[in-house]
């Protein structure tokens, strides 16, 4: 059975009389431990439909499915939990809070899923180190680089130990060297810890060199859907 | 999501902007600074006024008299009337049985006469009472200060209120009046002059009388003391009863022309050991037929008035604090605007609308101890300010050294505890709209 599964996905949006479609009767599958990128122009809903993924967003017609659960129809509580333990997020926008340090930033979804206190500073050390950000545990997004931030973004989307990272265009305000830095971390995760990645991002040439299947949306719908098995 | 983590998350989120925070718990404290100085002001002045009741053993004694006067007004009637009600002669043999009584400590009949003092070339019109041996242990003649009590019954001395005193306006001091002579004239009837009424001159049937007593002791009343006790010369009864004086009740008898319908007295005064024991005694002489009147019966309407007292000065001291609530739903819904994305990224990574709920709590929580910490301070300084100032220029009419403020550790830890539960209330609203922001919408807005 898939880890995902999306079925009759419909989002509507309403402009007057008029009933405008950003997304248009989705379905596909993710298995557990793929990396899957959607890609699209600006405005195909690329977004939208990752925001659905993460429970962020539940007005929808359709299915979202997480092991025969459906999202869409979750209590509040229910997408609490789906994403503090299901899902990591990560943003192009990094969304880290400015008033903590890199490490208080990391151990923040800790708080939130009652893991021991005196486990916590262990925890959000180890994947900062795994980040390569140790020595950076103390400053404050501001006084990190771009992708320095992404990086503590990264730590923090894994300090639940979640079974998929949903990242909305992780590299779309990094150079290109940072940029291949990130894929390549994803990349890492995604076949060393069979974590799940769904990525969102309008760059076709790096979906397809590194995910094992790209979805390509235009308008709402999706257009093509790509397999690449050898990655 | 543990209390010790809300705790430190509201605190961080209060120390990033901590000139508003500080202004916010300012507001609290002066809110609850003047609500723990009202409430300790009619805590103090109840308090006082019932310790100096009960000091003065105001709450152990009782009043009795022929049923048909009324003490209590509640008839309308505050003369002798004998109209009804059957009337109970107040005789020896009564008096004898109420002594008798376990829970009684004394009793004795009034006896007042009015008479004009001379003492050190001075003089004033009072009143002379006697007093009991036993009595010498019940407020005010337990401090007698200089002298002491009588000894007997019968001895020639007398107890001087330094209120006469004062009356007569002598300045030397209290110690060298005791020993001297003090000459006490009353008025008595002289039957000479009973025939005058046929004649020429219009003159009362009367002449004065002199006695010579030496002063025992002084004794300096309070303001809260029965009125008994308060003014005149009191005597031993039976020095008392060897001093001739027109006594006003033979008068109305003899214009009556029933004499001792009444008895042997008019009204007695009775001592009960203790407090708990005045109800039973009351009861007991109202089933023999008198009328009784005691302060320590009223005790429930001072109670009463005392609550309103209260209630008054807590809800004035409230007005502040009420006030002080808009600066923290202010403060806070301020806080939701500015931490709208921080919320957002919270919710994205989990937290749930009651972990954001209870940090907006917490937030209010924090504030509300700290105004009421230090509210609690400035009441205490505003009030012992307060009680100095008010001692300082009343003490010339009331007791000095009066409490004013009873700040008790009761009104510290409830004035807090009020003013974190205030805070708390106060921050529902915004706690309520921060729990319920859109991460998606919160995380578009940049």
């Amino acid at each position: 059975m898939a880890l995902i599964q999306v079925e009759h996905l419909s989002k509507t949006y309403k402009k007057g009389d008029n009933k405008i479609y950003a997304l248009r009767n989705i379905n596909f599958d993710i298995q557990e431990g793929e990396y899957v990128s959607i890609v699209g122009k600006s405005g195909s809903g690329k977004s939208t439909l990752l925001n659905l993924l993460g429970g962020m967003d539940t007005s929808a017609e359709g299915g979202v499915y997480y092991n025969g659960k459906n999202l869409l129809t979750m209590s509040e509580k229910e997408l609490s939990y789906h994403r503090k333990f299901t899902v990591g997020m990560i943003f192009q926008s990094f969304n880290l809070i400015p008033s903590r340090t890199a490490i208080d930033n990391v151990k923040l979804p800790l708080i939130f899923s009652n893991y021991p206190i005196m486990l916590r500073e262990t925890r959000a050390c180890e994947l900062l180190y795994n980040m390569g950000l140790y020595n950076r545990a103390l400053h404050y997004p501001s006084e990190l680089s771009g992708g320095e931030a992404q990086r503590v973004a990264i730590a923090r989307a894994l300090a639940n130990k979640p079974k998929v990272i949903l990242a909305d265009e992780p590299t779309g305000n990094l150079d290109t060297a940072t940029s291949a830095e990130i894929i390549g971390l994803l990349k890492m995760f995604n076949e060393k810890h069979k974590i799940t990645i769904i990525m969102v991002t309008h760059d076709k040439e790096t979906a397809h060199k590194v995910s094992h299947k790209t979805i390509l949306l235009s308008d709402g719908e999706i257009i093509k859907i790509t397999s690449n098995r050898n990655q | 999501m543990k209390i010790s983590d809300i705790i430190l998350i509201a605190a961080d989120n209060l120390k990033r902007n901590v000139f508003r925070t500080v202004l916010t718990a300012f507001g609290v404290a002066v809110g609850i600074g003047s609500l723990s100085s009202m409430i300790s002001l009619g805590k103090g002045v109840s308090t006082n006024i019932s310790k100096q009741m009960e000091s003065n053993d105001l709450f152990t004694g009782l009043t009795m008299s022929s049923r048909s006067i009324d003490f209590d007004g509640s008839s309308n009637k505050t003369i002798l009337s004998d109209e009804k009600k059957e009337t109970v002669p107040l005789t020896d043999s009564i008096l004898n049985e109420i002594r008798s009584w376990e829970e009684v400590a004394t009793a004795f009949a009034e006896q007042i006469k009015p008479a004009t003092i001379k003492l050190e070339g001075k003089s004033a019109v009072t009143n002379i009472k006697a007093i009991p041996l036993e009595m010498s242990s019940f407020y005010p003649f337990n401090k007698i200060n200089p002298g002491s009590f009588y000894s007997s019954e019968s001895e020639p001395s007398v107890i001087l209120s330094k209120i006469v005193l004062d009356k007569m306006g002598i300045t030397s001091s209290l110690d060298s009046l005791i020993g001297q002579n003090i000459e006490i004239i009353t008025r008595v009837f002289d039957l000479d002059k009973i025939d005058l009424i046929t004649s020429k001159k219009k003159q009362l049937p009367v002449k004065n009388d002199t006695t010579i007593l030496k002063i025992k002791g002084i004794v300096q009343t309070s303001s809260f003391s029965a009125g008994i006790f308060n003014d005149g010369i009191f005597l031993p009864p039976l020095t008392c009863s060897f001093i001739p004086s027109i006594d006003l009740r033979n008068v109305y008898d003899i214009i009556n022309g029933e004499q001792g319908k009444y008895g042997k007295y008019n009204t007695v005064h009775v001592r009960v050991k203790d407090f708990s024991m005045l109800k039973t005694v009351k009861l007991r002489i109202e089933d023999k037929g008198f009328s009784v009147f005691s302060i320590g019966d009223k005790l429930e309407d001072f109670e009463k008035i005392f609550f309103m007292l209260d209630t008054v000065l807590a809800v004035i001291g409230s007005i502040a604090l009420i006030i002080s609530v808009f600066g923290i739903v202010n403060t806070l819904i301020m806080a939701i605007y500015e931490r709208r994305k921080e919320i957002g990224i919270m919710k994205s990574l989990g937290a749930t609308a009651r972990q954001i709920k209870f940090i907006f709590y917490f937030e209010a929580a924090i504030i509300g101890f700290v105004g009421g910490v230090f509210g609690v301070l400035c009441g205490k300084l505003v009030s012992q300010v307060s009680g100095n100032i008010a001692n300082s220029q009343l003490g010339n009419f009331i007791d000095s050294n009066i409490e004013y403020f009873a700040f008790s550790w009761e009104i510290v830890f409830f004035s807090i505890l009020f003013s974190v539960a205030v805070s708390i209330l106060a921050s529902i609203y915004p706690a309520d709209k921060a729990s319920k922001i859109d991460p998606l919408n919160a995380l578009r807005r940049e």
